[in-house]
Formats: C-alpha cells, sequence, structure tokens
C-alpha cells in the first residue's frame, strides 16, 4: 500500500463513520421532530423545561453513526455513556425521584380542605381506562396496551414508570407522547371544557377552601400513603416518593432537605430524564406504524380524561346544595398536568367572570389526579406485570 | 441504634434465606445429568424462590436430621450466590474434596432420603423434604411450580418423558407467556372488564383518602374550637354554632376589622420595641471567600 493509499484509505474509512454517510431520511424526520420540539419550548413557550431537553435529547438520539462500527455511543449500546444515563429511565429509577420533587413542591391545602375534590381526581383517569379499550381494539396485547393508555393520566413519570415495566420497547413512543401532550393542554381542553358545560356553569363561585391547620398538612402524607399504598402496593415507588416529599416539605423541620428535592434533585433528575427519553427515539425504533397509534391514543386518551373529570363534576353537583355547587371548570384539571390544567381552569373561569378565580380550587382535583394516577399506574402494574 | 440496625439487618438475611428451597431430586443417576468431572452422580437442585440474590455460603445441607450440620457450604467461593428466581445444582457423591458444589453425604437408592438445608446457626430448618423410595433410577422427585407449596402434594415424580420433564438447573415449569396477560387477553379482550376494577380501586383509594380527610378535618377543628373556647373561658359544652367562637371566617374577620377602622379611623397602637440580636456567624475556612476566590497576581 503506497502512502497515497494510505491516506486515501483513511479518510474513506472516517468518511464511512460520519453522519453524512449514515444519514436516512428516517433520521431527518426524526431531527425535524427535535427541533419542531425546540421551536415550540422557545418561541412559544409551551413546557420549555420539558422540551427543551426532550427536543435536544432528539438531536442528540438520532444523529446518524455506523453501528456496526462498536463506538459505544449509542443510547442503546451496553456501556456507552448515554446507555448509562438511560438506566433511570430504563430501570424506572428517574420518575419516582421526579415525584419525590412533586411532592416537595406541591401543596396539598386544597385538596385537605375540600377532600370530595379527590373523587375529581378519580373520574378522571377514565381517560387511561378508555384508552385501553381502544388501544385493544386496535391490537395491541394488554399490557402494552395499559402501557400505552397510561398517557391519558397526563403524567410524564408516571408514563414512563409503567411502560419502563410492562413495554420497555414502546417506551419512547409513550414518553414523548405524554410530554408532547402535557405540552399541548392549554390547546387540548378548552374545547372540550366550552363543549361540556353551559354558560350558566362556567359562572358558578366556589365558596373558598377553608384554612387547612399545619398538623393537617403533616398527617396527610402519612395517611395517604398508608391508605393508597395498602390498597394498592404496586403503587409505592410512586406513591412512597410522592408523600415522603410533601412530609419533607410540610413537617417543617426539614426545610433544607424539601429545597434540595423540589430545586436541584428535580432539576438534575428533569435534565436526564428529558434528555435520555429525547435521546431514545431513535428513528429505527421510533418512527413505525405502533409510534403513530400510540400518539393517536394518547390524544384520545387525554380528551376522555379531560371529558370525564368535567362530566363527573357536573354529575356530582346533581347531588350537592346550591350554595356548595362546584365549578365545572375545575373537572380538567383531574387529569393530572401540575399546575398547567389547573391553571387552564382559572383563566376559563376568568374568561366568563373577571372575578371568578379558580385556581386554588382547581389544585385539588390537580393534586388528586397525581396520586389517582399513580394508584391506576399500580392497578395496571398489578394486573398486568 | 445501631443494636437495633443489626438486629434488622440479620433478621432480613435470616429472611432471605428462608426463601432458599429443595426443588428437584434425582437419587440414583445412571445415564442423567453429568457432573464436572463427567460423572453420573445423584444431585440434589436448590432454588433461590425470592426476587433478590441469595448468598448461600454458611448454610448447611445433611441427610440426616440429627446431623444437621453435615455439609457446610463453603465460604468465599462467588458461585453460592444464587441470583433471583434461580437454581444452583449440589451432587451428593460424597466426595466434598471435590468442589464447593460436591456434597459429603450420598443418597440411598430404595430408601427414603431425608434431606434438609439449616441456616448458618445449625438449628433453623429452611427447608426439607423425604423423597420416597419408590423412587426409581434415572428420575427426579420435583416441585410442580417451582419454589412453591408445602408438603408431598406440591411434589410429583418425573421421568423424563415430554410431560414430566427432567430439569437439573433449570425451571421444573417452563413459562414461556405472561399468564396474567394471557388471561386478560382471553377473558376481556374489549377491556371493560379491567376499565371497571381499575375505577373502582382508583375510587375506592381516593374515596378512602377523602373520608378519612373528612373525619381527621372534623377531628381537628372540634379539638380546636374547645382549645379556643377554653382559651376565652367558655365551656364549650352546650354553645349553639353561632356562640362558637370559631364561627367567624377569616373574611368576617376581616370585614368587621376594616369597617371599624373606616369607621372610627383608628389602629391600635404598636409596642414601638426594636429588638436588634447580634447574629454570629461561626469562621469556617471552608467557606471564606479567601480560599475560595483564585489571588490575582501582583505586579
Amino acid at each position: 500500500m503506497t502512502f497515497n493509499d494510505f491516506i486515501a484509505n483513511n479518510f474513506y474509512q472516517f468518511w464511512a463513520l460520519t453522519g453524512f454517510a449514515n444519514c436516512t431520511w428516517q433520521h431527518l424526520v426524526m431531527l425535524a421532530v427535535g427541533l419542531f420540539f425546540l421551536w415550540l419550548a422557545i418561541k412559544k413557550n409551551f413546557e420549555p423545561m420539558l422540551l427543551v431537553p426532550i427536543g435536544f435529547g432528539i438531536l442528540i438520539g438520532n444523529i446518524p453513526f455506523d453501528t456496526t462500527a462498536g463506538l459505544e455511543i449509542g443510547i442503546y449500546e451496553e456501556g456507552s455513556v448515554l446507555n448509562i444515563l438511560y438506566n433511570g429511565v430504563s430501570a424506572g429509577w428517574y420518575p419516582p425521584l421526579i415525584f419525590l420533587g412533586i411532592g416537595a413542591m406541591t401543596d396539598f391545602s386544597a385538596l385537605i380542605a375540600n377532600p370530595k375534590l379527590m373523587l375529581v381526581g378519580a373520574a378522571a383517569q377514565f381517560g387511561i381506562f378508555g384508552a385501553y379499550m381502544v388501544a385493544l381494539a386496535l391490537g395491541f396485547a394488554p399490557d402494552q396496551a395499559g402501557a400505552i393508555a397510561i398517557i391519558g393520566g397526563a403524567d410524564g413519570p408516571t408514563a414512563i414508570f409503567l411502560s419502563s415495566k410492562l413495554a420497555p420497547n414502546l417506551m419512547g413512543a409513550i414518553a414523548v407522547s405524554a410530554y408532547s401532550y402535557m405540552a399541548l393542554v392549554p390547546l387540548i381542553q378548552p374545547p372540550i371544557m366550552r363543549l361540556l358545560t353551559t354558560k350558566k356553569e362556567r359562572v358558578i363561585k366556589m365558596k373558598p377552601a377553608r384554612a387547612v391547620s399545619q398538623n393537617e398538612k403533616i398527617i396527610f402524607p402519612v395517611v395517604g400513603l398508608l391508605l393508597t399504598c395498602f390498597v394498592v402496593p404496586s403503587g409505592i415507588p410512586l406513591l412512597g416518593m410522592l408523600f415522603f416529599g410533601n412530609l419533607l416539605r410540610e413537617c417543617g423541620v426539614t426545610t433544607r432537605l424539601a429545597k434540595t428535592a423540589s430545586n436541584a434533585l428535580t432539576d438534575i433528575v428533569t435534565i436526564l430524564l428529558g434528555m435520555t427519553v429525547g435521546a431514545s427515539t431513535q428513528a429505527s425504533e421510533f418512527l413505525t406504524l405502533d409510534t403513530i397509534f400510540i400518539f393517536a391514543l394518547g390524544f384520545m386518551a387525554f380528551i376522555i380524561a379531560s371529558a370525564s373529570g368535567v362530566l363527573f363534576v357536573k354529575l356530582f353537583n346533581l347531588f350537592l346544595p346550591t350554595a356548595k355547587k362546584l365549578n365545572p371548570l375545575i373537572g380538567n384539571a383531574g387529569v393530572s398536568a401540575v399546575p398547567m390544567s389547573a391553571r387552564i381552569s382559572n383563566n376559563l373561569g376568568l374568561e366568563y367572570d373577571p372575578s371568578n378565580y379558580l385556581l386554588m380550587h382547581a389544585m385539588g382535583p390537580n393534586v388528586s389526579g397525581v396520586i389517582g394516577s399513580a394508584v391506576a399506574a399500580g392497578v395496571l402494574l398489578g394486573f398486568l406485570a | 441504634m445501631l443494636v437495633a440496625v443489626l438486629m434488622c439487618g440479620t433478621v432480613s438475611m435470616a429472611q432471605g434465606r428462608r426463601g432458599l428451597r429443595i426443588n428437584e431430586v434425582m437419587v440414583q443417576n445412571d445415564d442423567n445429568y453429568v457432573d464436572d468431572y463427567g460423572k453420573h452422580q445423584a444431585w440434589i437442585e436448590l432454588y433461590n424462590s425470592t426476587f433478590a440474590p441469595m448468598d448461600i455460603s454458611s448454610v448447611y445441607l445433611t441427610n440426616d436430621p440429627a446431623q444437621p450440620k453435615k455439609y457446610p457450604v463453603p465460604l468465599g467461593d462467588v458461585n453460592t450466590e444464587i441470583p433471583p428466581r434461580q437454581h444452583v445444582v449440589f451432587w451428593a457423591d460424597g466426595e466434598p474434596n471435590k468442589g464447593t458444589f460436591h456434597l459429603s453425604f450420598m443418597l440411598e437408592p430404595g430408601k427414603d432420603n431425608w434431606i434438609g438445608i439449616y441456616d448458618a446457626n445449625g438449628i433453623t430448618l429452611i427447608d426439607s423434604i423425604t423423597v420416597p423410595a419408590t423412587l426409581l433410577p434415572n428420575t427426579t422427585y420435583a416441585r410442580i411450580l417451582d419454589g412453591e407449596g408445602e408438603g408431598a402434594q406440591a411434589w410429583e415424580v418425573r421421568d423424563g418423558s415430554n410431560e414430566y420433564y427432567i430439569t437439573p438447573s433449570s425451571n421444573n415449569k417452563i413459562v414461556d407467556t405472561n399468564n396474567k396477560v394471557e388471561m386478560f387477553a382471553e377473558h376481556d379482550g374489549n377491556g371493560v372488564g379491567m376499565a371497571i376494577m381499575a375505577m373502582l380501586i382508583v375510587f375506592s383509594a381516593l374515596l378512602l383518602l377523602c373520608l378519612c380527610f373528612y373525619a381527621i378535618s372534623k377531628i381537628g377543628s372540634k379539638v380546636s374550637r374547645s382549645n379556643k373556647a377554653r382559651s376565652q373561658g367558655i365551656e364549650p359544652k352546650g354553645l349553639t354554632k353561632e356562640e362558637r367562637p370559631d364561627h367567624d371566617s377569616g373574611e368576617e374577620i376581616a370585614a368587621i376589622v376594616m369597617a371599624l377602622h373606616e369607621h372610627l379611623n383608628t389602629h391600635d397602637t404598636e409596642s414601638t420595641i426594636l429588638t436588634i440580636n447580634k447574629v454570629r456567624k461561626s469562621y469556617s475556612p471552608w467557606s471564606s471567600k479567601i480560599y475560595g476566590l483564585r489571588e490575582l497576581p501582583r505586579r
């Protein structure tokens, strides 16, 4: 081999390793999806904390490279850096850490002051099981259908946790779908809420919630954990961490821990979770007919969940005295998506009556939706794992 | 506290080893499974029925209840850690010098063979089985389901046929599908059953929480009401709802105060005492800026 041949050979080998040589139309599609997510997050301000890491993760995960070269760089290649970071998703330990942060951030006062709102959060979980039925009809196996249906819980960490257990092969699509729809809640929910409520119902003013004592706030996570986990032990990883985080916040003697859990820890895990979920959407795994079905089912699950929350409040109102009637606009908040869906209830309420602030009332079903979706995930895990 | 932690550790370790099971036994091996020396020997398969790895070093295997410490599983062999829900085979050849998995006793064909596993203390019996004397050569006495069941009804004789296969170091029951998923696919094809069951569970969990918090808030408000009444020198019993001291809501009190302020244009006089406490900060070089910042070079 001459020196020139040697140089040319090496250049040729280098070219074979580049993204240009390995690029397919699937990669380009996924890169476009990643850029679209970034645009949504940065320009439209749709859930930037989630969509920026996911969008950029999609770019990272879809840089074309020679998968046969054994470079240990792909997210699915054992031992690669991305694979190590992805372990938190595949083994399902990022979501409970996020739940710890959610617990440490969430004030459950609205729920404690008006415990009947918990039932609204339960009703909204029907979105999950409605989607489960449709997924079965589309030919998915029960465990896959369960993993897809959990998108209706509007809870990204729960969706990732459950899909990592029931259908790891669909996890990327499920996670991206769940987070996308959570970001699109401001577009999805208002038309449903308007459609299912009358003008008169939208201006119902709810009684201000009573003040909740510190003792009640401390008792809530302890009793909440014991009751829910005794009913659904398979929800322990999520519910345990959620209530633990909340106890750190409310007990008053672990302020430092609560601050770390709700700020630094949640931020770190959100970055890693979002980025690795995005990177897991490698074109070869992601661009399938199943993904399209998953997105369609996720959308439907969101609609059913929002609608069932609103309709349940209307049904509930039939049994309540006039003075205690609930505004059905808080029903949509039963899908977790904290606090976005509660903000939508508030904004829509203000649209019809500028003095009707529904935010605190909507926070009740909103946080009970978090508990409800974790319980629903526990039920699906218990039945199908 | 340390003692308590150590005790918990010991208990959990013991609990873990309690999951060790005798799973399958061959008493007379003429032409079946071959050991690592190429010989046909009687074998005993143990099964870790837990979902955690289990180190079985220092447990005892024996064929005589009067001598529970007949064969101690040696320490220091990494192979004595059984992965979750997995198996390990011991050769009952009476030649312990051949290695960790060769026992110091043999099984006797044509007789009832009692086999037991004792914990490291040599007293706690973890599991035992009596293999019947009627067991034929090259057949095994095996649990029907790996690690499950107690007594003779949980065991069966396996002759190596297609139906009763012999599975040393492998599952006695080969599972190729998820039973739960299969069951749902078969009996609940449209998902209605799942929807009903799951929604009932979700509702009952949250209803339970809801009822519990109604009760807690009632008790809490009752306690605070009576405390408040007592602090005002009123006997809480026999007061009507209107007379109760907590009847005024925060909004009402705020409205009364504002009305009084408007009407009387008064304000309560604050005690004008300023208290200045010196805040003491203990010095630590770890938080000192002098050490934390890079000094610029002097010219």
